[in-house]
């Protein structure tokens, strides 16, 4: 997987976000790295929803908090409306972070336990006090009432609410400062599943109503799918496969890409279950495989694989890249049916 | 949204101030709501701090008005020497008796309050002070200031207590002051490292990114985000901490290092004068009577503190 | 699932009655599970699945007697004609764990952070079984190959913390087969391990459960992992069993409308890209003094004023397709309690119904 290369970035007038060789290195003690990112590329344009999807540790959430700056990035660009935010510090990053929000994984450890939540919403407001002008409380009443808690249990606090309502309250303080783009770091993983579509939903209707563009990270193919435009596959933080999700999801070109598909409880029709058999063994972050960092687990692996990092490359004419050097061919995925 | 009639924007603001005040001791409480998962009413009735507490709190008032007010109180002069015979047993005249040079142990153990309070309670607010900011600012931004403050905590903790209180006391004018700064340093150590374990559990929590990403300062995400859940668990253990610094002005009262000068009357030097040979054969209610009354006192202090502890130790999660 | 099976064994190998678990606690007392019955038979698998606080784990603890002492169960237990509930009341040896063993979500909590796995295999077989140090060693090594770890061998000597989550959570399931179980309960096996991790501990649970003939309750919030793994499903809601059928009636055919609710809101990999969701509206009910009505009906687009009148039953004969509505969605009950419900553009309980939302599947 080793996905290196642009081929993936789209020349249009309306990106928003470029992320380009985007590298994040953590210190693992005595001198080694965790090789958590590895020159990740994609873009994101006005009003998209881009998924990335992965599995654990293969870097999918340090993207997300890479771009918005809360952790450190090693190298790479991270192009905002023509700023590079990789290399903002201080005031000036202050300045800017009010258009990226984000929303957590953890409904309940990403609220104040003894803030109100009225005060939870706004916060962001309360911080740019001086520059919107005093914020007001219809303002927190509306975005209450965008998603869905009652404005008279402003006033209470964080513990009172179930998961899924604090998601919603940690949706309307993201929203609360009119931002550009919106990260979402599986918002709705640790819900229950009667109400992650609530949540879901919600999403979209934000989506709409602010006039959002989306970056959604998650571990589940399915939610994925159903909410993005088009779809970054990550592996040992790398990306595999980009592009729109219909491509991607019709005819999955990337060996691993197949196996997420084919792994999954009710698998994907357009993947062989039995491509699901990958080996269980997650090769180490802090040494991570040479050429492609899949080999160790890929059915096509060849030699060429265990020493050139592939580049990510067009599947046809379509809004579809891959960084493999066997990539299943449209064709052997029907036949594989 | 709410179709209840509202009060005026500011009247309102100004009824959540009073509100959130009076709050202050009713964290848990909440009227549940048909939207609510969290606990109602009934959790509040069942977190009452019960009697003891409140006898606790009683005595401690009483202490704290007669260590105010003693020279205002009807007690005796505590330094006049033969107020009475020496080492008198109690009587209807003089409470607690007298001791060895006559003078009235009632009222030498009502003024000792002053002195034994006054350092418990000043070295422990110095010690949450300074110990409480140097953790929460090493918790919070880690890295090298994080290591030159725990390594002054670990000199601090490692250097022989008793030691360092005899270099200062033995040095410095045993003033009040001296006295108090000097116990209240040993409480910097143990409180900062309290404060900087619960920083470093709250500064990975989520809703710090989440403020810093809506582009709130280091100070604000400190003093709104940080300080709300770190100080209540300091706060708690205030009054453990000053049972202890009475207790630390007694063992130096025992080195004849507490306050100097025969006004300055403590418990710890009641006790040393009522701890010689003749007095605990002969006289033992010299020493004994400012031992109960210091030994209620930390007790009190200690229950109490241990009940708000509790009492504070709020739920995160509805289940 | 396989239909060609149903010629299974008269009496069953697990059976529960009336089961209740209750739990005082400060707020009040807690209805964890409240009337469960289900039978499992020689061989089988059962899924047990619900969201959180529906009593599927609890229902599990209480069959492993592994509730905290403050928990207050009443019902019937009966493995292979013995009483459960009385031999854990008698301490009896050699039962849990041996005949009926559990595999949990965290691996870690079944193992010691400070053992080497092959010693903890070992410890099991020598305290139960008897066997010798050696022997208990060569056993772990051989038990940790069928459960499909690399290099066995070499990873008796490991400590847990240098597995992966998923081979953890393979040397949990070498301990609980070490004494040959008969009955296998996994609660939620696979919900802290990736996807291609998950396919291939449940591609395992499903071959040992063949190869030995093991019984197996998978408890799973999953419908996915469900639906292809279990030949029976019981769906709980509230501490209830409220629909229990064979895995292909449950989906396909399924009668209660929460089952039927739950799966058209989950997002599916074959749905079209923004397909708009379903969701269930509300939340599940407090267990804390529920009212006397059917603990979904205020969130169910079907609810009728009598389900609001107390809990309905679980209907229908024990083993075949059960129900606990009283409007289930399929029928012509079903039918007109939805379109009563249309026309007046909510439901008894006062949830509001559109004409396009949900219904008539």
């Amino acid at each position: 997987m080793a996905g290196t290369g642009h081929a993936q970035l789209r020349d249009r007038d309306d990106v928003l976000l470029r992320v380009k060789d985007l590298v994040v290195h953590f210190p693992a003690g005595r001198r080694r790295v965790v090789h958590a990112v590895s020159e990740v590329t994609f873009d994101v344009v006005s009003g998209e929803t881009l998924g990335i999807v992965g599995e654990s540790g293969c870097g999918k959430s340090t993207v997300a908090r890479a771009i918005i700056r809360l952790v450190d990035i090693t190298a790479g660009e991270v192009l905002y409306e023509g700023r590079d935010l990789a290399r903002l510090e201080g005031e000036d990053l202050r300045r800017v972070r009010p258009q990226v929000q984000m929303i957590f994984q953890d409904p309940i450890s990403s609220l104040n336990p003894r803030r109100r939540v009225r005060d939870v919403i706004a916060e962001g407001l309360a911080v740019w006090g001086d520059d919107i002008g005093s914020w007001s409380r219809d303002r927190i009443d509306e975005l209450m009432d965008a998603v869905g808690v009652e404005a008279r249990y402003g006033a209470r606090r964080p513990h009172e609410f179930s998961g899924g309502q604090c998601q919603r309250i940690g949706i309307a303080r993201a929203l609360a400062l009119d931002p550009k783009v919106l990260i979402c770091d599986e918002p709705v993983s640790a819900l229950d599943v009667s109400i992650q579509a609530q949540i879901l939903n919600l999403l979209q209707d934000m989506k709409r109503r602010y006039g959002l563009t989306v970056l959604f990270i998650s571990h589940d193919l399915s939610v994925v799918k159903n909410v993005s435009d088009r779809i970054v596959v990550m592996y040992l933080g790398k990306v595999c496969e980009i592009g729109s999700t219909e491509e991607l999801y019709s005819s999955p070109a990337h060996p691993y890409t197949r196996a997420l598909l084919a792994s999954i409880p009710e698998p994907a029709p357009t993947v062989d279950v039995s491509e699901g058999d990958i080996g269980d063994e997650l090769p180490s972050a802090t040494a991570p495989p040479s050429g492609c960092r899949f080999h160790t687990r890929c059915p096509r692996a060849t030699d060429v694989c265990r020493e050139v990092e592939p580049a990510t490359e067009q599947v046809g004419d379509a809004d579809h890249f891959v960084a493999c050097h066997h990539p299943v061919a449209v064709e052997v995925a029907l036949g594989a049916r | 949204m709410s179709p209840d009639g509202r009060p005026s924007r500011k009247g309102r603001a100004s009824r959540q101030r009073l509100l959130r005040r009076f709050r202050v001791f009713r964290l848990v409480r909440s009227s549940k709501g048909p939207e609510s998962d969290g606990p109602g009413e009934d959790e509040a009735v069942r977190r009452r701090l019960g009697v003891g507490f409140w006898l606790a709190v009683v005595w401690l008032v009483v202490m704290a008005f007669i260590a105010l007010f003693a020279p205002m109180l009807p007690f005796a002069d505590p330094t006049k020497v033969g107020y009475s015979g020496p080492r008198e047993p109690p009587s209807a005249d003089a409470w607690f008796g007298t001791d060895a040079l006559g003078r009235d142990v009632f009222s030498r153990t009502m003024y000792g309050a002053r002195i034994s309070l006054a350092v418990g309670g000043f070295a422990i607010v110095f010690g949450m002070v300074v110990g409480g900011a140097l953790g929460i600012l090493a918790g919070y931004f880690r890295g090298r200031l994080d290591q030159a403050v725990g390594f002054a905590f670990f000199v601090l903790l490692s250097f022989p207590a008793l030691v360092l209180a005899i270099l200062i006391t033995a040095t410095l004018k045993r003033s009040l002051l001296v006295v108090s700064l000097t116990i209240g340093i040993l409480a910097v150590a143990p409180v900062g490292l309290l404060a900087r374990a619960s920083t470093l559990v709250y500064a990975e929590r989520e809703f710090v990114a989440a403020a810093r990403v809506l582009g709130a300062r280091n100070g604000r995400i400190i003093v709104r985000e940080l300080l709300p859940n770190v100080v209540i668990p300091m706060g708690a253990l205030t009054l453990l901490g000053m049972a202890v610094a009475v207790v630390a002005e007694g063992s130096l009262a025992f080195l004849g290092l507490s306050v100097a000068g025969d006004e300055a009357i403590s418990w710890g030097k009641m006790i040393v004068d009522g701890a010689g040979l003749r007095d605990l054969q002969n006289a033992t209610h010299v020493a004994m009577f400012p031992v109960v009354v210091m030994f209620v006192t930390v007790l009190a202090l200690n229950f109490a503190g241990d009940r708000i502890r509790q009492y504070f130790d709020v739920k995160e999660l509805a289940f | 699932m396989a239909p060609d099976q149903t010629t299974a064994a008269p009496v069953p190998l697990l059976s529960v009655r009336d089961l209740h678990v209750r739990f005082p606690t400060e707020r009040g007392t807690v209805n964890a599970v409240n009337g469960v019955s289900f039978d499992l038979y020689e061989g089988k698998t059962l899924a047990i699945v619900g969201e959180s606080g529906s009593g599927k784990s609890v229902t599990a603890k209480t069959l492993m007697n592994l509730l905290p002492r403050t928990a207050r169960v009443s019902g019937e237990v009966t493995y292979d004609g013995r009483d459960v509930r009385a031999l854990a009341a008698e301490k009896v040896k050699h039962f849990f764990g041996v005949q009926m063993t559990m595999v949990f979500q965290d691996p870690m909590t079944s193992l010691n952070p400070v053992k080497k796995v092959g010693e903890q295999i070992a410890e099991t077989l020598r305290y139960h079984l008897g066997r010798s140090r050696s022997e208990a060693l060569e056993e772990a090594v051989e038990l940790l190959d069928v459960v499909g770890m690399p290099e066995p061998a070499r990873r008796v000597s490991q400590y847990p913390h240098e597995l992966s989550g998923g081979l953890r959570q393979r040397v949990v399931i070498a301990m609980a087969l070490a004494c040959q179980p008969r009955l296998l309960i996994a609660d939620e096996p696979t919900t802290a391990v990736d996807v291609t991790v998950q396919k291939h501990l449940l591609d395992l649970l499903d071959e040992l459960r063949r190869n030995r003939g093991m019984s197996m309750i998978l408890i799973t919030h999953d419908l996915g992992v469900a639906h292809g793994r279990a030949d029976d499903v019981a769906v709980m809601y509230a501490g209830r069993v409220v629909e229990t059928a064979d895995a292909r009636t449950l989906f396909f055919d399924m009668r209660h409308p929460y089952t039927e609710a739950l799966l058209r809101s989950i997002p599916r990999i074959d749905d079209p890209v923004h397909h708009r969701l379903d969701p269930i509206p509300g939340r599940p009910p407090e267990l804390i003094d529920p009212p006397d009505e059917c603990a979904f009906a205020p969130r169910c687009i079907y609810a009728q004023s009598d389900c609001l009148g107390g809990v309905p039953e679980l209907s229908g004969l024990v083993g075949l397709h059960r129900f606990a509505c009283l409007h289930p969605t399929g029928t012509e009950r079903g039918m007109a309690a939805m379109s009563s419900n249309r026309a007046a553009g909510a439901t008894a309980a006062g949830l509001p119904v559109t004409g396009s939302g949900g219904g008539s599947g």
